[in-house]
């Protein structure tokens, strides 16, 4: 750019020093470079080396500064005193020491007695990886993080059809893709890559086709949008499906090659073992081999597998492949565009014209790579051929009741147009993709002082993995893998206080939380969890004994702990992003980072990582101890370095061996943290050209992949476009299963109506019950890109973009109901009723309102006043979502979640809507102002951050007096 | 030289992360501090030199959302310049980057007045006006790795819809914008001649569907493809 | 535009001053009536209070009022440093003036001549710091410097015949005079009003460049309110706008009017100046609370 003309030094840059680390702004996690002086921030700016975000940066991002300087910064362990009352927020301060010795003692007395009692669960963090494997050493099952009411809907549909997913195991192909639908997504955890994605796609001039009942956001550069209804995406999919199968628009190679359409299912109704894939002998699945004309095994070579037909094997069994079951469920009237209008609000001949248009992309503009590369049977191939259509979803999906079933028909979508993996398509991150089902099934056994023998979460893969007691009740305190959401491959957390308060299944005794704000934004019918966070027993004893909570603001839910355990700031701490955990992967690259300290705390605050591994050295959890039970780890850092999940494989991929050598596997490497320090901190592996796509049947991909312990074999993995593992629940529903089956009805009856091994759509449960005359809007929340839930009220910078939210409505409904715009109405669910503001807007649909996500707050939490809009305006609309279903639709109440992974139905709501009364206005309900936490000074009126007095840029005396032209031209 | 921003309405998405940016580097820049009060009570307000406003284009069904950042255009003929009476600001004659003095300003807020577009700001604790720099701070300063001599928001924009350039420069990465996306002013009869350019949201092109590879299903069953 | 009271206090009071030195420095050039040395020095004096009043309330209105003395800088191009540097001046030359009051100088024409010229420059250049921005229509009109020179010589006007009144002086011509000043000024503010009327051409589709379609504001980007909104935004209920119109026109002319035809002397005529100046306070705050800036197109106004 231009030369410098006489211009000050601005930046004093000897002064200043530079320090990489991750944000954590968000679950994103760029890079970031962060300028330093006088010991503190002068600028945070995007690493453009990084392999996620390249440079750039969020809002979010941007406003680290006033993050680190939130007056809500929690700054030593407190006490609720003991004549206090939850809530009361009356709290002493302690000293570390007293709040640990508090902490063992009552767990080692749970670890030694009944482990189960401890309930630990965590939010929105991404050290479950350290956490799950705490807990495992503890010895309790109830151990789960936010997936549960977040979106394991889509990491398990993705898991159970392809081995990867949406969320952030899988991405487009960006660079190639020419054909990209996105299904409900407001912004996401791929937050700049998606940005970064969406510039791509659109300067190639890609078609960006957006299904979202608002148009915000990203849907706003959409070349069309679809204003769907919520909770219909899976009718539209399978009429896009339906109407690709009647023109014959799919890709039959793809399908034969690298999925189970051509396995053969036994076709037997009402009897035992019904659709259940027929099996040879050794268990292996079979296809029929046209050149032979004979049954042979689906995984042997240089056959030629029909995709559809009818057969009777030589035992006599009736079969047909899962293909002709798939064709003759789609090909059904109910699919067609026509009757898929009627319920989903987009016109038939969008859908028809949207599924040909991918379709001509996906065949007549497909993509071939020259690249040598071998396949799963270890032959070499001489291409890769793309199909450059792809898609992303999340919560618009995953946040219904019909999420899971949902999300496997875009799937579905995906592989009939053999766009998955491959260039253009979507691709997978490593160490995505997994085998299908990942063979980790959910842990077992509550033996006192003992750890578990695997992690508790895994994936049920049969009526067996279930954890149930003898008399098939849930085992879990969230109920996970009980017969009320058998495939809840990340717990539910969402069900965790309501459950323990009840004692259903049983009463626990300490509840502990990390980073998760359960007791406002994070749970639903929030003013009926605060009560039941305050409940008592008969002896006057709280029903959840001892409530402890690990955070690093003074949120909503610490004013109803026990114990806060003060946390750092994201700039202040130690921290891994493993590929254990949820890796930050490029489909091309295998990746994980760290966090290093750029500021040193100034309050009495431990990093959790800090105080778990001192923790499980204190409870003397094997891995963390020595044969004389003294403690292995110095500290976190330590524990990075040397722990070891397998042989080689630790918590960091990058730079292991003694010599820092090795990639991905190796010895530990006592330098392993000075080695990340020095790249920047992060580690990226890229993968040769030859493994990055169709890696579930690519060998060399699939080499290396064992060699890292992503997966357990170098098997092909077959894509499941049918699941038996449904079938299998589904036929324990039936009464077909010789395994264990539900006793109650209700549970039955949900097995069978939702366990459809192929893609399935039904109605929200909660909808299926409510009567649409007397709750006519959907009402639903977005993620505003500036703000995450709750965490960034509290920060002076982006509360001034956001510090109230409104209910927004289509202009002309609410013109029609006499709601003027900014007029206040009273929103009204079947559990309960708000006041709100209402905001007019055009790109909505029209039976659809919706708000911003998680702007309301409770008075004086958040460092914040106790008048501020956000408490007295803003509003949260999780007081009108009910965690359980409506009472008729069981004898025993269910919870409000997805019937097979458990998934909570955030988006199921369904809400009427008044006009408020004249003077009625500020939002309802409120709740008393919290107290201000010890040592808290008041929040400044006026905040004027620099970190550096300005150099101003003067003007001479002589241009001020002698320039007569104001303008550019025309100078002095 | 004409310095100014290329801003692309048809990427942007609204996500604000230029506004912070901006925030962010110049609360530390050559006119900070950018004053906050009642950061964290009712009615939270601040200095800010660059805001992004969501406008509804259209009516339903056939609305069109636009997001639209809106910080200083460095006008060619720059009221906000000409009735200034302290001489604070001012319009450089080396590059066109419209700036304020920090040390002569006495914040009567006529140059406020004079801008059309909502570029300038008091800010409320030092009670001089606040607005864009362009970051002259960064795109100088010949110790920043070059690649970075880029103002704040444009570093930072997640989708890459704001380019920096000089417009006299028919080469310019943004000259060439203005003129391959005609690049529009805003509010051009007030005759400002704002330098920078919005440019529209394209007009997608209709798709071609279809085009039959194997007909119905039916009548392809079973090919034979070799796995 | 928000209504600093400083600036209402400043333009209504100074104007007063500037229009009653206008008078008497023209009686002085034109020699109409024959007034004593100390009733010209106390004319003189109350004049430059008015003006100093206003001037110093016109400070009051800076964030940054240490550098005010740099507004003398930019004569050249910005009218609010003219007004600054004219205002002062005047001091001055108004000191000499009152010299030449006093000492009966032969040079008292010039000085007269000089703080006549200046008062109606200063006015007028004041008027024009705001008849200047294209950014506010209501502003941006032939009609507002006239209007602010009409509002001085009326203002001006009423308190020179109360006190040659009060210093026993026949005013009954100057009394017709005024009546037919105060009624062309009235009328010229209707003309004011009903010019506005019509809505302005300036629309959000130009302010966003999206020609012949329907735009509104969805978000403004921040929720609570900015400079802009508090310096833009301004809105009252028409209805208080309509009632301070009344209000206005009544204080600013009807009474004034119907005191110089009917019972022009000393005490109602001081009473009718007082009127008079709350009117125009009135019509100062009419001024900015009626003017609609272009920013206001930015926050979903259609049209200004
Ligand atoms: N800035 C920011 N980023 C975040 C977060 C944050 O709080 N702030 N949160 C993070 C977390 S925890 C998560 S889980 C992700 C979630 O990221 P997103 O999936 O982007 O989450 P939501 O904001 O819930 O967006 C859901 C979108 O789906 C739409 N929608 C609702 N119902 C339906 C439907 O039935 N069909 C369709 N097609 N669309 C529907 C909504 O209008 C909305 O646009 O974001 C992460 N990223
Ligand atoms: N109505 C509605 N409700 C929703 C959703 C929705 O879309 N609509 N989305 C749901 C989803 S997907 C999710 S993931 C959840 C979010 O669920 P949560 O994870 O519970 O939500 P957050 O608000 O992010 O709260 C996390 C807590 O982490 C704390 N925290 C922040 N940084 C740190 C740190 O460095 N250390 C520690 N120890 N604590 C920290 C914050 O102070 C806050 O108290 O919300 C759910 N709730
Ligand atoms: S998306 Fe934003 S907040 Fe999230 S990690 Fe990246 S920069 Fe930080
Ligand atoms: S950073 Fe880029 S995408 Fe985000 S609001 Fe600014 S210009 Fe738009
Ligand atoms: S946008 Fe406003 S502040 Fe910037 S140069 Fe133009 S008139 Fe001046
Ligand atoms: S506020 Fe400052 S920069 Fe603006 S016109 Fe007044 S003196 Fe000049
Ligand atoms: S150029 Fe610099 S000062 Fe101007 S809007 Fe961008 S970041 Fe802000
Ligand atoms: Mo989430």
């Amino acid at each position: 750019m231009p030369n410098a003309s006489a211009l000050p030094q601005f930046e004093d840059h000897q002064n200043q020093e530079h320090k990489y680390t991750t944000c954590y702004m968000c679950a994103c996690r760029c890079g970031i470079k962060v300028t330093l002086e006088n010991d503190q921030i002068r600028f945070i700016q995007g690493n453009p080396n990084h392999p996620v975000n390249k440079g750039v940066l969020c809002a979010k991002g941007n406003s680290g500064i006033m993050k680190q300087l939130s007056p809500a910064k929690l700054r030593q362990p407190l006490l609720r005193k003991p004549e206090s009352e939850r809530g009361a927020a009356e709290f002493e301060e302690i000293s570390w020491d007293r709040a640990l010795d508090i902490l063992t003692t009552r767990l080692a007395n749970i670890r030694a007695t009944d482990p189960k009692r401890l309930a630990y669960f965590t939010g929105r963090d991404q050290m479950q990886a350290l956490t799950g494997l705490w807990a495992t050493q503890f010895g309790t099952y109830n151990w789960a993080a936010h997936g549960g009411f977040c979106s394991v809907n889509m990491a398990a549909a993705g898991l159970y059809t392809m081995g990867h997913a949406f969320w952030e195991f899988g991405d487009p192909d960006w660079d190639n893709t020419k054909y990209f639908v996105m299904w409900g997504v407001a912004e996401d955890h791929a937050s700049n890559p998606i940005k970064l994605g969406l510039k791509k796609l659109k300067e190639r001039g890609a078609k960006f086709v957006a299904v979202n009942p608002v148009r915000t956001g990203y849907q706003a550069i959409a070349d069309e949008w679809l204003a769907i209804k919520p909770g219909t995406d899976g009718i539209l999919a399978m009429a896009m499906i339906h109407v690709l199968l009647r023109d014959g628009q799919i890709d039959d190679e793809f399908l034969i090659r690298y999925t189970n359409a051509p396995q053969l299912v036994v076709n037997t109704p009402g009897q035992v073992g019904d659709g259940l894939l027929w099996r040879d002998k050794d268990g292996g699945t079979q296809v029929y081999d046209q050149l032979t004309e004979q049954f042979v095994s689906a995984a042997s070579v240089d056959t030629a597998p029909a995709l559809l037909g009818d057969y009777t094997t030589p035992d006599g069994v009736s079969v047909r492949t899962a293909f002709s079951i798939l064709y003759d469920k789609y090909m059904d009237p109910q699919y067609c565009p026509e009757a898929a209008a009627l319920e989903c609000g987009i016109e038939a001949a969008t859908i028809e014209r949207i599924a040909l248009e991918m379709a001509h992309v996906a065949f007549q503009e497909s993509i071939t790579l020259d690249i040598e590369w071998t396949d799963w049977a270890g032959r070499k191939q001489q291409q890769f051929i793309g199909r450059p259509v792809s898609m992303h979803a999340m919560r618009g999906v995953s946040a219904h009741s019909n999420g899971f079933q949902t999300c496997r028909a875009l799937h579905l979508l995906q592989v009939l147009l053999g766009t998955i993996d491959c260039p253009g398509g979507h691709l997978a991150k490593p160490p995505f993709p997994k085998h299908i089902v990942p063979p980790i099934k959910p842990a077992k056994g509550n033996i006192p002082n003992t750890p578990l023998e695997s992690a508790p979460l895994g994936f049920p893969n049969c009526p067996e993995d279930l954890l149930l007691d003898e008399q098939g009740q849930p085992q879990r305190i969230d109920k996970a893998y009980s017969w009320d959401a058998p495939i809840a491959a990340h717990g539910l957390m969402h069900m965790v206080i309501s459950n323990a308060v009840a004692g259903d299944p049983y009463p626990i005794d300490t509840l502990m939380l990390f980073m998760a704000n359960m007791a406002w934004n994070s749970s639903m019918n929030t003013a009926a969890t605060m009560d039941m966070l305050r409940a008592k027993d008969a002896e006057g004893n709280y029903k959840i004994p001892f409530i402890v909570t690990c955070d690093a603001f003074n949120s909503e839910t610490v004013a109803f702990s026990d114990l806060v355990l003060p946390d750092t700031t994201y700039l202040e701490r130690y921290d891994t992003i493993s590929m254990l955990d949820r890796p930050i992967s490029e489909p091309d690259a295998a990746c994980d980072s760290i966090r290093m300290p750029v500021l040193a705390a100034d309050r009495d605050v431990r990093s959790w990582q800090e105080v778990m591994v001192e923790l499980a050295g204190r409870l003397k959890f094997p891995a963390f101890t020595d044969q004389e039970g003294k403690p292995k780890f110095q500290d976190y850092k330590d524990f990075i370095i040397n722990f070891e999940r397998a042989p080689g494989i630790g918590f960091l991929a990058g730079w292991r061996g003694e010599k820092g050598d090795q990639q991905l596997r190796g010895a530990p490497n006592p330098k392993q943290w000075e080695a990340y320090e020095d790249n920047e901190c992060f580690f990226k592996y890229e993968l040769a050209p030859n493994q990055r796509y169709m890696r579930h049947a690519n060998l060399d991909y699939l080499q290396l992949a064992k060699e890292a312990a992503w997966v357990g074999s170098t098997e092909q993995i077959v894509i499941e476009i049918y699941s038996e593992t449904l079938q299998k629940f589904r036929l324990a529903g039936q009464g077909l299963y010789a395994g264990p089956q539900p006793t109650e009805e209700h549970h039955k009856q949900r097995l069978i109506r939702y366990f459809d091994p192929l893609p399935c759509y039904y109605r929200p449960l909660e909808q299926q019950t409510e009567d649409a005359q007397e709750y006519p809007f959907f009402a639903i929340t977005q993620r505003p890109m500036f703000m995450y839930h709750s965490w960034d009220s509290q920060n002076a910078w982006l509360r001034q973009i956001m510090s109230q939210n409104y209910l927004y409505m289509h202009r002309q409904t609410a013109l029609n109901m006499g709601i003027a715009d900014f007029a206040w109405a009273w929103v009204e669910s079947r559990s309960g009723k708000i006041r709100v503001q209402v905001k007019h807007m055009e790109g909505v649909n029209p039976n659809t309102v919706w708000t911003w996500n998680a702007i309301g707050k409770q008075g004086g939490a958040w460092g914040l006043s106790q008048d501020t809009n956000e408490a007295k305006q803003g509003f949260l609309l999780n007081h009108l979502i009910n965690e359980l279903l409506p009472e008729d639709t069981a004898e025993q109440r269910i919870t409000n979640s997805d019937p097979i992974t458990g998934q909570a139905a955030w988006y199921d709501l369904r809400v009427k809507i008044t006009a408020a009364a004249a003077g009625e206005e500020g939002s309802w309900p409120q709740f008393a102002p919290l107290k201000p936490l010890p040592g808290f000074t008041s929040a400044p009126i006026q905040q004027a951050y620099a970190s550096h007095p300005n150099i101003n840029l003067k003007r001479s005396w002589a241009d001020v007096l002698g320039r007569s032209s104001t303008t550019g031209k025309g100078g002095k | 030289m004409k310095l100014g921003l290329a801003i692309d309405l048809d990427t942007c998405v609204g996500c604000h992360a230029c506004a912070t940016a901006c925030k962010q580097w110049n609360t530390s820049g050559t006119i900070g501090p950018l004053t906050d009060t009642r950061p964290y009570g009712k009615d939270p307000n601040g200095a800010w030199l660059n805001r992004i406003r969501t406008f509804e284009v259209g009516v339903s069904p056939d609305s069109k959302t636009v997001n639209m950042p809106l910080s200083c255009m460095h006008c060619d003929d720059a009221a906000c310049v000409t009735v200034c009476p302290t001489g604070a600001s001012y319009k450089r004659s080396e590059d066109g980057i419209v700036l304020i003095d920090q040390s002569r300003c006495m914040g009567c807020n006529l140059c406020a007045w004079a801008c059309p577009y909502g570029a300038r700001e008091l800010d409320p604790g030092s009670g001089t006006m606040k607005k864009c720099t362009l970051c002259v701070d960064r795109i100088y300063d010949q110790q920043l790795p070059e690649s970075e001599r880029q103002p704040a928001c444009v570093i930072t924009c997640p989708t890459q819809s704001r380019v920096f350039g000089d417009f006299d420069d028919p080469e310019s990465d943004v000259s060439k914008l203005q003129r391959e996306r005609d690049g529009q002013p805003l509010m051009p009869e007030l005759g400002y001649n704002p330098v920078n350019t919005y440019l529209p949201p394209r007009e997608s092109a209709p798709r071609p569907q279809g085009g039959s590879v194997l007909g119905t299903v039916k009548k392809i069953v079973n090919r034979i493809i070799h796995r | 535009m928000h209504p600093a009271f400083s600036v209402l206090i400043f333009t209504v009071t100074a104007g007063a001053g500037y229009g009653l030195l206008g008078w008497l420095s023209a009686n002085e050039v034109f020699g109409f009536w024959l007034l004593s040395v100390p009733t010209k020095l106390v004319i003189g004096v109350i004049a430059m209070v008015l003006i100093s009043i206003g001037l110093v309330a016109s400070t009051q209105h800076l964030a940054n009022p240490k550098n005010a003395w740099r507004s003398f800088s930019r004569w050249r191009s910005s009218w609010l440093s003219r007004e600054a540097v004219l205002a002062i001046m005047l001091y001055p030359i108004a000191a000499l003036y009152a010299a030449a009051i006093y000492f009966t100088w032969s040079s008292i024409i010039l000085w007269a001549g000089l703080c006549l010229l200046l008062s109606l420059a200063i006015v007028f250049v004041t008027a024009m710091i705001y008849a200047s921005l294209k950014t506010i229509r209501q502003w941006h009109h032939p009609l507002v410097p006239t209007l602010y020179l009409l509002f001085a010589t009326i203002s001006g006007g009423l308190a020179w015949a109360w006190l040659l009144a009060w210093n026993g002086v026949d005013i009954s011509a100057l009394a017709n005079v005024l009546a037919v000043l105060v009624a062309f000024t009235a009328l010229l503010k209707l003309g004011y009003f009903i010019c506005f009327k019509v809505p302005g051409t300036i629309d959000i589709q130009s302010a966003t460049g999206f020609s012949n379609q329907k735009v509104s504001i969805l978000d403004a980007g921040h929720s609570a309110p900015s400079f802009l909104n508090n310096e833009f935004m301004y809105d009252v209920a028409q209805t208080k706008l309509v009632r301070m119109r009344w209000m206005m026109m009544l204080a600013t002319f009807a009474v004034p009017l119907c005191t110089l035809c009917w019972v022009p002397d000393a005490n109602t005529l001081f009473g009718a100046f007082v009127v008079m100046m709350a009117g125009l306070l009135a019509e100062r705050w009419l001024f900015f609370a009626e003017a609609r800036h272009v920013v206001r197109l930015l926050h979903g106004q259609q049209r200004v």
